[in-house]
């Protein structure tokens, strides 16, 4: 068990590793580095200017040069400034990273707890109406498009209702803040993400739960007399929440790198957007941050999905 | 044939039709590019049964022509991110050891590289240095596969990772060691012991993807990489919908219930498939 | 389970209940785009612009009426008033000396005068190699500064223009604040200054407004400066939010997340003709044609487009006015040349190219391409095929070019689309001039503003000089060099005027580039603000936001 934990460490900084060169590469592979873009939309810009800037921002030197300098200061524990927003780069990461993870933890909490007892209902209750009435559900919620059903709820609750706020975390008029109108103003990105969430988990449910019930043990579980919620969800479910856990580790570095598209509809200041930003705007130091970041907690997620994998099916031995 | 093959078959018979409707758009319907600025946004009538888009154009021509290239995309690429998915992660769950560890690492990097720069520098190459011309360049033949590569590239991850965790539970399971004992070789292990128990999961991951991939192809044009103007496609008359979700809402209505119906009928199909893998059947 | 039902319900009946109505003394003022950094002086950016003109003022600007005035200094320097005086620079260039008095009622926001100190300390750091300042044109341009006493100083320039007198790029920045982190390390200035690590310190704005929260992504607030003399801000609080989707902007509006949407970074003019159509009596909606010009470069290196027939045939077979009138609501003026028809130097005269099919059918013949099979050929046989790029995600511009082709197919004309991220079209496809024909996309620039950039051919931009000139077509006429040489030291206004008539003329006959419009901006405002101004150039209405009033 610790050696499996110690390879699986070292492996992930193998990983981490050469994500961070392929990050730095593709970045400064993109054309146009932040000068041409100054160049092409000032015109009082000339050679001279350009020359200068590229100096000042280390621009005229080689790839490989820069990745050398990039990797010496963060391992010297410097994570430098950002160049868009010219601040340091924790200072930034920090407060997206926070809302990012409320955002989407509550989303994906929601979603579980709608969708779990959804998919366990349909799967046993096969073919019957439950089950039709389960999969419409689902195969609603991943055929919409998360931008047109977070502006649909937006026109719904906040234009024509007026119930809720479109956007922001908080009221910025009059005496905004609190609570109260933080968790109001949660609401419709969070149901956004949820209800878009709720189809995957739910057929995913099903489709576990059924193949479990197939099973042997399953049937000696009814042959011997265990009542029917008992069988579902002591033995089957036990079973069928494989697969889920393996989803959920692959949402966990989600968490992290955030949701870009309800983000930015929502104008919710997370990490999707960040990312975005940084990416965009040839932003090294902030996009290499904020993107090994989210690649240390996708790894991170895959151990956790490993070892919860492990504790749940006996069988499973890690080495 | 039983009562509860039926939605499969339905899902079929859907799958079919849509994609009979939509190879035929040309002698069903009007000319998709043909414009009239006149007549922008205009009500149903029965010159246009589905109205007019932003430009004039004929919304039901429009569909029906957009559906060959959101389909061709759809199936092709959730086919083959989940082929090579699932023979990633059969590998690695069934193999263990290194292969496991460089295979789910891999998984790892791939899932968690950004896609935005990646796709930047794409768009950025010039198809021409690549010995490809102008003609096949704007071809949609060009245009599908290129996307079908790119979705389907980033898009295997998921089915990898479901897939593996399932072998690595079913591989212990008795009739799996019966197998081995009885000196079965690995590959008919693979295909005739685990696949059809690490199927549903897979079969689940790829029908429910074909919605994602319809819009994620909308995603890509706006890179310039997906489907260009005046050509349609679902995704693209979805993403033009939202710019005018203020003065003409029922716009997003056609291409979503087109979307819809496809992840129904793939869904349906999906689930018929996966009873026809089972081997307890 | 029925508990927690009960529970939620009750969660959800809060969370519904609607707010008290919005205090009055605020404003929200919605705009699609975070500024990132906010000193005046580094980069240029629309946003920072937009919200640093309610907190920090430059020396001179353009107003409403496109004239030079004073926003910082008490009268604009002219050879008549005598406060501007032609010398020679050192190396024997004709030059001129500009004084100008800083307003004596100018203060920081921590009660500290705004003098003439801080002019030369802004100069200083603009004109210091390693400050990052992005455009040191300005900063070049002043040889010295003489100080004659805390509100006056000469500024001695090293050319004498015709717009001698516009100092619109200089913002003074506080040197009593500013000066240490400067000198401390001029490399480090750009990450390590005031406006970016302590932005809420009112000493940073001279301005009827100082910001007083960032909060960064979301939005920034903005509350009265103290020590502010002029007319008094009726707003006790600004609050700009930041939302990119203009689809959700409009929900915020029409929700009241925002009272008004800003022009200058708003709605697409699509989106805004839609919501005005709507009628909703809480708003009112003001359209502001202005600089943005809209257009479509040629690449003159290519054999089809160097032949001007063929360029002009193209103009002719263009129906600018119904897409206008179809697409835009009739708000979005075609345009003749790059000059707008509300800058002074427009010539009436200009040629303009009406939609003639038939006459660009004929043109087309005369050049040599011939009708066959509804796509024209010249002699041997080459198809008149051409692609027309244009930045992917502008749903303007996509429609443009959509209609344009649909147009130009008419003609016989096969036109190849393709939209590229704004990133590889500037940075690669338009500057490095890698497009092979057509390139659409739009020019901001500033009232009588000489085309230099965009068409001396000195300015065409190549790899010796590092990309840089806005001379994308590649266009070289001695002709057109001459006049724009001329046009910038013809201080006689007649005179300038008839030279620009020329350049005009020479601008639509050679069509360098196809003009299409001059772009709408709209201005969403609450039906009882008043005082909003629109400019329609690059001088943002925020420089007057004190006239800013509700409807008494």
């Amino acid at each position: 068990m610790t050696g499996w934990l110690t390879s699986r460490l070292l492996q992930s900084l193998a990983v981490l590793l050469v994500m961070s060169v392929a990050v730095h590469g593709l970045m400064a592979l993109m054309p146009g580095d932040p000068i041409d873009l100054m160049i092409a939309s000032d015109p009082h810009l000339n050679a001279a200017d350009a020359v200068r800037l590229k100096a000042l921002y280390g621009l005229d030197k080689p790839w490989g040069e820069r990745y050398l300098a990039w990797g010496t200061q963060v391992l010297k524990g410097e994570l430098g400034y950002s160049r868009l927003f010219a601040k340091p780069v924790l200072e930034i990461i920090g407060p997206a990273v926070v809302n990012s993870l409320i955002l989407m933890g509550s989303a994906l909490v929601l979603s579980l707890l709608v969708a779990v007892p959804l998919g366990v209902t349909a799967s046993r209750h096969q073919g019957g109406w439950a089950d039709h009435l389960v999969n419409t559900i689902s195969f609603a919620s991943v055929s919409l498009p998360t931008f047109w059903l977070g502006l649909m709820l937006m026109v719904l609750f906040a234009v024509k209702l007026g119930w809720l706020p479109a956007g922001g975390m908080q009221s910025l008029s009059g005496d905004g803040g609190g609570l109260l109108d933080s968790l109001r103003h949660m609401v419709l990105p969070v149901a956004t993400l949820a209800i878009t969430g709720i189809g995957q988990y739910a057929r995913h449910t099903r489709a576990a739960m059924l193949n479990e019930a197939a099973q042997d043990y399953i049937r000696t579980a009814r042959a011997k007399g265990c009542g029917p919620g008992r069988v579902v969800w002591r033995h089957q479910w036990r079973n069928a929440a494989l697969p889920l856990v393996t989803l959920l580790g692959l949402e966990f570095g989600n968490l992290f790198s955030g949701a870009l598209i309800t983000e930015t509809v929502f104008g919710w200041p997370g990490m999707g957007k960040l990312i975005a930003d940084a990416v965009m705007g040839n932003d090294f130091n902030l996009a290499l941050t904020a993107l090994m970041l989210a690649t240390a907690m996708t790894l991170l997620g895959s151990v956790l999905a490993d070892l919860a994998m492990a504790r749940l099916d006996p069988r499973i031995r890690l080495r | 044939m039983k009562a509860r093959d039926l939605p499969a078959l339905l899902g079929a018979v859907l799958l079919v039709l849509l994609c009979a409707a939509t190879l035929s758009a040309p002698w069903l319907a009007a000319d998709p590019e043909a414009m009239n600025l006149g007549a922008i946004h205009a009500a149903p009538s029965l010159s246009h049964p589905l109205g007019t888009d932003e430009l004039g154009r004929d919304v039901a021509a429009r569909l029906l022509n957009g559906g060959r290239v959101s389909l061709a995309v759809a199936l092709s690429t959730a086919v083959l991110a989940a082929l090579l998915g699932t023979s990633i992660g059969l590998m690695a769950g069934y193999r263990g050891g290194w292969l496991d560890a460089v295979l789910m690492r891999v998984t790892d990097g791939v899932m968690a590289l950004p896609l935005l720069p990646l796709l930047i520098v794409l768009a950025a190459l010039d198809p021409a240095k690549l010995g490809i011309g102008d003609e096949a360049r704007s071809s949609e033949m060009f245009m599908v596969g290129r996307m079908v590569a790119i979705i389907a590239l980033m898009g295997w991850t998921g089915a990898a990772r479901l897939v593996r965790a399932q072998t690595l539970s079913v591989k212990t399971r008795d009739y799996v060691r019966a197998a081995t004992a009885l000196g079965a070789s690995p590959g008919r292990i693979m295909i005739r012991h685990i696949l059809p128990n690490v199927a549903s999961p897979m079969v689940v991951a790829a029908t429910l993807s074909v919605g994602n991939i319809i819009l994620v192809e909308s995603a890509l044009s706006f890179l310039g990489l997906g489907v260009q103007p005046p050509m349609a496609s679902w995704g693209n008359m979805l993403t033009g919908a939202m710019n005018v979700i203020w003065s003409a809402p029922d716009q997003a209505l056609w291409p979503g219930l087109a979307i819809f119906v496809t992840v129904l009928a793939f869904n349906l199909a999906g689930d018929g498939l996966q009873r026809l893998l089972d081997p307890r059947r | 389970m029925p508990r927690l039902t009960s529970l939620l319900l009750i969660l959800a009946l809060c969370l519904t209940a609607s707010l008290p109505a919005r205090a009055k003394d605020d404003l929200v003022i919605g705009i699609t785009q975070f500024p990132s950094t906010l000193h005046p002086n580094l980069d240029s950016m629309m946003a920072k612009t937009y919200v640093m003109a309610m907190t920090a003022r430059p020396l001179t600007v353009f107003d409403a009426k496109w004239r030079v005035v004073c926003m910082l200094c008490e009268q604009l320097p002219s050879f008549d008033n005598g406060l501007a005086k032609r010398e020679k620079t050192p190396d024997g260039k004709p030059g001129v000396a500009l004084t100008f008095t800083l307003r004596p009622d100018l203060y920081w926001g921590d009660g500290v005068p705004v003098t003439s100190k801080d002019v030369v300390f802004t100069w200083e750091m603009g004109k210091h190699p390693q400050s990052g300042v992005a455009n040191g044109e300005m900063y070049r341009r002043i040889l010295a500064i003489d100080v004659q006493n805390d509100k006056t100083f000469t500024l001695h320039l090293d050319r004498l223009t015709f717009d001698y007198n516009v100092m619109n790029g200089l913002l003074p920045i506080p040197a009593h604040l500013e000066r240490a982190a400067f000198l401390a390390d001029p490399a480090q200035y750009r990450v390590r200054n005031g406006y970016d690590q302590k932005p809420a310190q009112p000493g940073l704005y001279n301005g009827p407004y100082v910001i007083t929260q960032v909060v960064a992504g979301s939005h920034l607030m903005l509350e009265p400066n103290p020590f502010w003399k002029g007319k008094q801000p009726q707003f006790k609080r600004l609050v700009v939010r930041a939302v990119e989707n203009t689809a959700a902007l409009e929900a915020q509006l029409l929700s009241g997340g925002v009272d008004m949407i800003a022009g200058e970074l708003g709605l697409p003019l699509e989106q805004a003709v839609g919501l005005e159509k709507r009628a909703d009596p809480r708003f009112r909606v003001i359209f502001k044609s202005g600089l943005v010009f809209e257009h479509v470069d040629v690449n003159l290196d290519s054999p089809i487009l160097s032949d001007r027939r063929v360029r002009q045939a193209l103009m002719f077979g263009l129906d600018r006015q119904s897409m206008n009138r179809q697409l835009f609501d009739g708000r979005q003026p075609v345009a003749d040349s790059s000059v707008n028809p509300l800058d002074g130097v427009y010539a009436e005269d200009v040629p303009k190219y009406a939609h003639d099919p038939v006459r660009a059918a004929q043109m087309l013949d005369d050049a040599g391409w011939k009708m066959a099979g509804g796509l024209r050929r010249n002699a041997k046989g080459e198809p008149l095929s051409v692609e027309l790029i244009t930045t992917a995600g502008n749903r303007s511009r996509e429609l443009v070019s959509q209609v344009i082709q649909a147009q130009w197919r008419k003609l016989g004309v096969d036109v190849r689309l393709k939209a590229e991220p704004p990133r590889v079209f500037f940075a690669e496809t338009v500057t490095k001039r890698r497009f092979p024909h057509l390139a659409l996309y739009a020019w901001i620039s500033a009232p009588e503003s000489v085309p230099r950039t965009t068409l001396h051919s000195t300015q065409i931009p190549n790899a010796a000089n590092t990309w840089a000139g806005q001379n994308n077509p590649g266009y070289a006429n001695p002709a057109m060099d001459k006049l724009l040489d001329d046009i910038e030291t013809e201080l006689d206004a007649t005179k300038r005027g008839e030279l620009w008539r020329q350049l005009q003329h020479l601008y639509a006959t050679d069509l360098p580039a196809l003009p299409l419009f001059f772009r709408a901006d709209a201005y969403i405002l609450p039906k009882a603000l008043e005082g909003v101004e629109p400019t329609g150039h690059q001088d943002p209405s925020t420089l007057w936001v004190e006239n800013w009033r509700w409807r008494p």
